[in-house]
């Protein structure tokens, strides 16, 4: 069985008397270990298709089955619950609380998974090692560049060891060496640790590592591109 | 871990938390000493109104202190001294009542005598400490009396002069005999000046043949406000016949003026606390906007609304009961400092008589700590309110529209 599996996915908004498909009739599975980008231009629908994979929003209509689950089915209150067990996120910017070390933001998941603190450290400064972050434990991301804070939202993503990470543009706001070695890494996660990653681009020297392109164009499914590497 | 997030969330702007904080510590701790001057001038009322005359709380026979019956006397001589074996009762003051007619060198005027042991009743009232002219009565007085300053004026007599006092007698004769003025009293009290005259008890008691006995028991308690308790476990164990009065009892007025400063107080509180609540919650309010996409990231990975409204809550309690320990400590150094040094006000007013007792031209607090703890717990209380609703609506956030927002 996938890990994910779209079937007919809808979603609309709605602003005022305007109807806007986000996404349309999307229907698409994601196996377990793969690596693949949604690419396409400003407005298709990344991130509303992230945002129903990573149940933070339900579809309009056509389902959503993630791990076995049918996420439209599962109550509200049940998903954060979910969401904490199975997916780790990973946004654009401004991902990590301003309060907190970069060692406390990459243990928050599984703080609130109710790890021991002793499990926790041991956990996060591997990943540390791992992701070139040692050294910055005790920085607020506020002291940390750009391509640091990413990292640290990596270490929290993937701390709990989760079925599947998603990621909605994570480089957009890091230049393009930053973006290469970001991207590099979350390769080697993928590889290494079998982590399943899903990311949005539309950044061609992006969307170019990738092994698996899906394009979106308004909402639709346009392309869906596999490459060995 | 989320307590200490709560903390360092606080702080994160921390002028903001400095000026809602001041607000709270300001007006929390300006009550507890508003409060404390509040309590200080009921308290010279009170004192002024019990300890000029009455005593805190009083032991006689059932009905004598709505008629004053010459013959409802109490013939029990060891029952002040047990009274004042009490640990509640300060000191006991037997004494003895008489009305009649008092003349100087030529006038007469009705004037009430109250026989007393002046040792005793110098513990438990302050009558004797309001001479103005002549001597205080010896602890053996012989035929010496105080007179009010007013009576004395009409009488036209001073210390060293002669008085004649007539009355009816228990046995049913006509009481009369000799008395000296040792001084002259003057309390503020009209009614006690123009009337009062304080003697002996063992020449009262002669004059009225009633030997050995006393119409009541004047007694000064430790607190004041406990009398009418005090006054209800006495009961239980006084000899039948007997009943315990409190000043509350003797001074209706007075137990309406103390009740209504206990509603004035709580409202007073409710009042200012309004406003701060207000404050805090637009400080709250104003701190869970600015965060709304770190609430919608910290929910996306899983975070429970719950545990976000915990949090948010955490915040305001921390606020609060640093805001409640400042505003508590220094409503305390504020108020001991009244209570210690008080701020002397007769040059600028005279002082005012109002439900039978006196306020004094001074500001000048007493402690108690009603006037501390509710201030403080109420705060706490104020604060988790204003800090409920922020709390909710973070809690209720979207994590999809939360991140969205820049
Ligand atoms: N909450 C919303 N209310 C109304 N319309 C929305 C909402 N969210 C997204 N949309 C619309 O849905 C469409 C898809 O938006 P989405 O954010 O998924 O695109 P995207 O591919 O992520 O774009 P970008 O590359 O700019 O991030 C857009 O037309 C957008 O305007
Ligand atoms: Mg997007």
């Amino acid at each position: 069985m996938s890990l994910i599996q779209l079937d007919k996915v809808c979603k609309t908004y709605r602003t005022g008397n305007l109807e806007v498909p986000a996404v349309v009739d999307f229907t698409a599975t994601i196996e377990a270990g793969e690596f693949t980008v949604l690419a396409g231009p400003s407005g298709s629908g990344k991130t509303t298709l992230l945002n129903l994979i990573g149940c933070l929003d339900q579809p309009s209509s056509g389902q959503v089955v993630l791990d076995g689950r049918n996420v439209a089915t599962t109550p509200t209150r049940k998903l954060a619950d979910f969401r904490l067990r199975h997916i780790g996120f990973i946004f654009q910017s401004y991902n990590l609380i301003p309060v907190l070390t970069a060692l406390e933001n990459a243990e928050f998941t599984l703080m609130l998974r109710g790890v021991p603190q002793q499990q926790r450290h041991q956990r996060v400064r591997e990943l540390f090692a791992l992701l070139g972050l040692e050294g910055l434990e005790n920085r607020r991301p506020n002291d940390l560049s750009g391509g640091q804070q990413q990292r640290v939202a990596i270490a929290r993503a993937i701390a709990a060891e989760p079925a599947v990470v998603l990621a909605d543009e994570p480089t957009a706001n890091l230049d393009s060496r930053a973006s290469r070695e970001l991207l590099e890494l979350m390769h080697r996660l993928n590889r290494e640790q079998r982590t399943t990653f899903v990311f949005s681009s539309h950044d061609p020297q992006v969307v170019d590592m990738a092994r698996r392109v899906i394009s979106l164009h308004d909402g639709r499914l346009a392309d869906d591109r596999r490459r060995e590497p | 871990m989320l307590i200490a997030i709560a903390y360092r969330n606080l702080w994160r702007n921390r002028r903001r938390t400095l000026l809602t904080l001041s607000a709270m510590v300001v007006s929390s701790s300006l009550l507890i000493l508003a409060l404390g001057v509040f309590s200080g001038m009921l308290e010279d009322m009170l004192a002024s109104a019990t300890e000029q005359y009455h005593g805190h709380l009083v032991v006689s026979k059932s009905g004598y202190q709505d008629n004053h019956d010459l013959y409802a006397t109490i013939r029990d001589e060891k029952l002040p001294v047990m009274l004042e074996n009490r640990p509640e009762v300060v000191a006991a003051s037997p004494r003895l009542r008489a009305y009649g007619l008092l003349s100087g060198r030529d006038i007469s005027r009705p004037a009430e005598l109250l026989g007393i042991d002046p040792e005793r009743e110098e513990k438990v009232t302050t009558l004797m400490a309001h001479l103005v002219a002549g001597r205080p009565l010896p602890s053996a007085a012989g035929n010496g009396a105080l007179i009010g300053s007013g009576l004395a004026r009409r009488l036209g007599v001073g210390p060293g002069d002669q008085l004649v006092f007539v009355t009816g007698a228990a046995d049913g004769s006509i009481g009369n005999d000799l008395l000296r003025v040792t001084g002259i009293f003057s309390t503020g009290d009209s009614g006690h000046d123009n009337g009062l005259v304080l003697v002996g008890l063992p020449w009262l008691q002669q004059l009225l043949v009633l030997p050995g006995q006393v119409h009541e028991i004047a007694m000064r308690v430790n607190d004041p406000m406990a009398a009418a308790g005090i006054a209800d476990r006495l009961a239980a164990e006084l000899p039948p016949g007997l009943d315990v009065f409190d000043w509350g009892d003797l001074l209706p007025e007075m137990r309406e003026a103390v009740a209504s400063f206990d509603v004035s107080r709580m409202i007073v509180v409710l009042i200012l606390y309004a406003a701060t609540g207000l404050g805090i919650l637009n400080t709250f309010f104003m701190a869970v906007m600015e965060r709304t996409r770190e609430f919608g990231i910290l929910m996306a990975i899983g975070m429970r609304p719950r545990t976000v409204r915990a949090m948010v809550l955490l915040e305001t309690l921390q606020l609060g009961l640093l805001a409640l320990l400042l505003g508590g400590a220094i409503g305390l150094l504020m108020t001991w400092l009244m209570q210690r040094f008080g701020i002397d006000l007769s040059g600028q007013i005279t002082p005012v008589t109002y439900a039978g007792g006196t306020i004094l031209p001074r500001l000048h607090a007493a402690f108690d700590p009603v006037n501390v703890w509710m201030p403080c717990g109420l705060l706490l209380v104020v604060c988790m309110v204003a800090g409920y609703l922020p709390a909710r609506r973070a809690a209720k956030l979207q994590p999809v529209a939360a991140i969205r927002e820049e």
